[in-house]
């Protein structure tokens, strides 16, 4: 694309000569020595606070199931049961979980990423009657809380033959109002100006969509990417409701009722939970290039 | 600008090809929102319409539906169990939305640098929400066990000699909970920050510096102003989330003890799904919805002077 | 919203009487070929008794087979509700929760099984909570009571005579005492007691054996000498507190599994659990048996009384026509001898107790041998801990929180009790 236009109406007219030569981000982080070193230190804590909980799980996994509840706390057992990961794989069916797990959130994300920021451009850039007050309802929907309603969304679902199949919970989750909003909230930041010289340029209102705004959402897209994959993911109530069926449980239904059949076996279930994690953390870790790649770096290099 | 391009000297037959020319755009812009909206519109508003509808009926999931007009609203006025959940709501959310914003975008700035090892902590802030949140409540609520729990051996450290107790107190199960929703979706509005700052132009910060600005001039002139789509978002998010607070607060305390931290969310599935009377249920979702839309068009409001 | 037709009751009713007095002019005349039912279970990979049933359901009638509907243990009540509303329930289903059954039986989802029950007489225990105005809607096949579980090693350790049928609250306490000091001296690092973060274990046994206890009464005070109890045995250190035992999310099945505790009040589920444990090593190997539960006074010893609901099976309102009289089929077998027989097979405790039951029962591998717990097996009066009525859901929502109002040690017992039935009558009593 060879859209000739930056982001003037934001530059201020001096600054223009100063350039961004050497990226100003990177000088705007040094840390002086000291600083640094005590930064470090702080976010070392800080890090280790985060995940203070996350540890209690992988060393519960660790333990026999009776020595996971104790008073006090044992942090780390004393002889560390590493059986318990080859365990979880024999008892539960985790594999199918996740073969389903990644499949939901896959379809999900992907459908929501399209549809919410297909919608989220009509919002933010089009024009139509009633604009504003469709989008506020959008919205209002967010504050209805869902437990209230989901029976009759579950006697609707039912009546087309939706539940018990994984579309029941993909339709659920991949027109949420939330990515629309998210999406349309990022768009605002982009300069009407940008899209009227694309007009006058003659790019159509798709063509403006495709080739200008989503390039351009790449930070906002991958964020509303991961949220919704981790949501997706985790979500609970949603395959609880709608699937019945063992052979379509997702990771969180099927932790969930293992921990109601093997109400004793703890450390197994730690074990689980522990899995159920990895995944996420390696698509965080994947998604995260996406998020220095901005506006700055990779919109509109021509 | 656009009209100007359109528009020539004035006349019908020019007023017709604006016309066409809106009406077109109008339609394209109907075009961008249909494809989320026809999902959107059966799955999710047809069944909150219903909700709407059922708070003014009996409804118990069997049986017909019988119009009982405002009884359940009148019901909740005198519904000490339902004042106790709002004011738990609002206690609840005073805190939590403060404290998450601030420590998101906190987070957000300090993670938005090129350090070494910053995907690590990136990592490290998102991994409460990631998570399993039964895992969450039950590691959490060790910490704060009375006796023997590490929170009230580091507060002893610091003298404390009469430490609460946390989730077991109904004067501090509420801090608890507020501690625990914090630390668990600062990592989650943090990201969306990050994203948000990708859009701030680095011409504008280096402007602010040759200009003699401080890093707090910087901040308050430079970035807020850039992040404002961003904070408005995330604000709106955090409010509702706030208000509808309620799986962590479900497997942390379920509600207690006694009442002390019974959230209005839960008091919909007690009375829904629990007690199935979702009539009375349907009534509390709408207050609910009308606390928070109040809340977000205020916000909305607020944030448009300050775009004008 | 979906709104089940009134005159289903009664066209099922017509249709079983036609299919009644088929079955009664001889032998059992299924007219067509294999009838299939489905039926609701949960965690069906370690709970045999569904299995259970069915095998020894079908061995008797090849005729009809059983399939299932597993549902997830938890949140069993709200997935079936949605099934049921959705019209999609299964033929037959568990009444996991007594305190449910009001909301299918006043739903119109379950079929009137008075006939099934009037063929099963009176031997059966927990029937009676079925019956709604007369006409029985369910029946039960296992019937659950609450026992004091006790470690003898343990006992024995602490120099301390153990229970037997006539113990009071009074020789509880004594004995709780005596079990402390005993305990600390022989070195154990084991409590005398461990009582579990459920309301039922303060208030089920309240309710059964308060003379006059209503829970739909609105008026709680018949609590507070079991719950100024349960605070004293907590502030002696006899048993684990309260709060600790929820913020560390203790597990009874370990405390008492692991010897931390030498009594421990709990339903009778808890023995096939124990009995398991200990033959997987996840429990200690120690010798123990169950006891009647403390009462208030020594009236009441040769049937004393304690709590428990029952487990029944109801048939689906809207089950197909022709699959009726295998439902019911079904039903009579399952309140029966022969399931129960079957079902004490595997250490559950059925609703039907005759002779061969308790010797099947007792024949269990693991099962304490003493008298005494063959006599806690056999000898009892159960009341019902969540009693027929549409009240009681809510009210028992309002005593979970004033539990843990008292157990926390947020509100004294006679003002959290005061307020409860303040809360009672103005949330629930008073707006029927």
């Amino acid at each position: 694309m060879a859209a000739p236009h930056t982001l003037p109406a934001l530059a201020e007219p001096g600054t223009v000569g100063a350039g961004p030569a050497e990226p100003s981000d990177r000088r705007g982080t040094r840390f002086a020595a000291p600083g640094r070193i005590l930064g470090y230190a702080v976010l070392v804590v800080a890090a280790a606070g985060l995940l203070l909980p996350f540890f209690w799980m992988v060393s519960s996994s660790l333990k026999t199931d009776n020595a996971v509840f104790s008073i006090p706390v044992t942090w780390f057992p004393d002889s560390p049961q590493w059986a318990n990961y080859v365990e979880i794989w024999r008892i539960s069916d985790m594999l199918v979980w996740l073969k389903n797990t990644v499949f939901l959130s896959v379809v999900v994300t992907a459908l929501q990423l399209f549809t919410g920021s297909f919608a989220a451009y009509g919002f933010a850039k089009a024009r139509f009657p009633g604009r504003n007050l469709l989008f506020l309802v959008y919205i209002g929907t967010i504050a209805v809380p869902w437990q209230a309603y989901m029976i009759p969304q579950f006697i609707m679902m039912s009546e087309v033959g939706l539940t018990n199949t994984p579309w029941a919970v993909i339709a659920l989750q991949a027109f949420s109002a939330f990515g629309v909003f998210l999406m349309r909230q990022y768009y605002m930041t982009i300069p009407d100006e940008l899209c009227e010289a694309a007009r006058v340029d003659g790019l159509s209102e798709y063509g403006i969509y495709f080739r200008i705004m989503l390039p351009l959402s790449v930070p906002a897209l991958a964020s509303l990417a991961l949220l919704t994959f981790v949501t997706t993911w985790n979500d609970y109530l949603g395959p609880l409701i709608y699937l019945r069926d063992p052979d379509l449980w997702t990771i969180q239904l099927g932790l969930k009722s293992f921990v109601s059949e093997y109400s004793a076996e703890h450390a197994l279930i730690m074990t689980g939970s522990v899995l159920s994690v990895v995944p996420i953390a390696v698509v965080f870790l994947l998604g995260q290039k996406y998020f220095v790649q901005g506006v700055a770096t990779s919109g509109l290099k021509g | 600008m656009s009209t100007t391009t359109v528009g020539g000297p004035r006349n019908t037959a020019a007023d017709r090809t604006k016309r066409w020319y809106r009406a077109r755009r109008s339609l394209q812009g109907v075009s961008f929102v249909l494809p989320n909206f026809l999902g959107f519109g059966l799955l999710t508003l047809g069944p909150v319409v219903a909700l709407f509808y059922i708070s003014f009926t009996n409804w118990n999931v069997f049986g017909k539906a019988k119009w009982i007009g405002l009884d359940n609203f009148t019901r909740l006025l005198g519904d000490a169990s339902f004042h106790r959940a709002l004011l738990n709501t609002l206690y609840y959310s005073a805190f939590h939305i403060p404290l998450t914003l601030a420590l998101s975008l906190g987070l957000a700035l300090l993670l938005n640098r090129k350090l070494r090892g910053v995907q690590f902590f990136r990592t490290a802030a998102f991994f409460p929400y990631v998570t399993s949140i039964v895992a969450i409540a039950i590691a959490w609520n060790l910490l704060f066990s009375r006796d023997a729990g590490p929170i009230n051996q580091i507060l002893g450290l610091f003298g404390v000699d009469d430490p609460p107790g946390w989730t077991a107190s109904s004067t501090w199960a509420m801090p608890a909970v507020i501690i625990v929703g914090v630390w668990r979706e600062m990592g989650y509005y943090m990201l969306l920050f990050l994203a948000g700052l990708q859009t701030v132009p680095p011409e504008l910060h280096e402007a602010a510096r040759i200009d003699g600005a401080n890093a707090w001039q910087r901040f308050r002139n430079v970035t807020l102003p850039c992040l404002r789509p961003t904070t408005f978002f995330v604000t709106v998010m955090l409010t509702i989330g706030s208000f509808k607070v309620f799986d962590l607060i479900l497997v942390m305390t379920n509600g207690g003890p006694g009442q002390s931290t019974l959230v209005l969310s839960q008091y919909i599935y007690q009375k829904g799904l629990v007690e199935n009377r979702f009539g009375y249920a349907s009534a509390i979702s709408v207050v609910l919805f009308a606390l928070c839309m109040l809340v977000t068009v205020v916000q909305f409001a607020v944030n448009r002077r300050r775009n004008a | 919203m979906r709104h089940r037709h009134p005159q289903w009751t009664a066209i099922a009713a017509a249709v079983t009487a036609l299919t009644l007095t088929a079955c009664g002019s001889g032998e059992p005349a299924d007219t067509g070929g294999p009838v299939t039912l489905t039926m609701s279970a949960w965690s069906m990979k370690t709970t045999p008794e569904f299995q259970k049933l069915a095998e020894s359901f079908q061995a008797q009638h090849p005729d009809v087979k059983i399939q299932f509907k597993e549902y997830d243990a938890t949140n069993y009540d709200t997935q079936l509700t949605a099934d049921l509303a959705a019209g999609s329930g299964p033929d037959l289903y568990i009444l996991k929760n007594l305190k449910n059954f009001i909301t299918y039986q006043g739903g119109e989802q379950l079929l009137d099984v008075s006939d099934v029950a009037s063929g099963l007489g009176d031997k059966v225990n927990g029937i009676g909570n079925y019956k709604v105005d007369g006409v029985t809607y369910a029946v039960p096949y296992r019937q659950d009571s609450w026992y004091l579980y006790y470690n003898k090693d343990l006992f024995a350790a602490a120099g301390v005579t153990p229970p037997d049928e006539t113990w009071t609250w009074a020789e509880y306490e004594k004995a709780s005492a005596d079990l402390t000091a005993g305990l600390k001296a022989a070195g154990s690092p084991a409590k005398a007691a461990y009582q579990h973060t459920w309301q039922s274990t303060v208030q089920g046994l309240a309710l059964a054996q308060t003379k006059g206890a209503d829970l739909g009464s609105g008026d709680y005070g018949y609590l507070a000498p079991y719950y100024k109890r349960a605070l004293e045995q907590q502030q002696a250190g006899s048993q684990v507190d309260y709060g600790t035992a929820t913020t560390n999310t203790l597990q009874y099945q370990a405390q008492f599994g692991t010897q931390q505790a030498a009594m421990m009040l709990m339903g009778s589920w808890y023995v096939a659990t124990l009995i398991a444990q200990q033959k997987k090593g996840e429990a200690q190997a120690f010798q123990w048996g169950f006891a009647p539960a403390p009462q208030p006074d020594a009236g009441t010893k040769d049937k004393p009384i304690t709590f428990g609901d029952p487990t029944g099976v109801g048939v689906n309102a809207a089950i197909d026509e022709n699959k009726v009289a295998a439902a019911k089929k079904f039903l009579t077998f399952a309140a029966g001898e022969g399931a129960a027989t079957a079902l004490a097979g595997i250490g559950i405790t059925p609703a039907t107790l005759t002779d061969p039951v308790v010797q099947a029962y007792f024949g269990v591998q693991g099962m304490p041998a003493d008298e005494l717990s063959r006599f806690t097996f056999t000898t009892h009066d159960t009341r019902a801990e969540n009693p027929v009525s549409a009240q009681t859901a809510p009210l028992q929502n309002i005593l979970l929180e004033t539990h843990s109002a008292i157990m926390s040690g947020s509100t004294p017992v006679d003002e959290a009790l005061t307020k409860a039935g303040e809360r009672a009558r103005s949330e629930v009593l008073e707006s029927k």
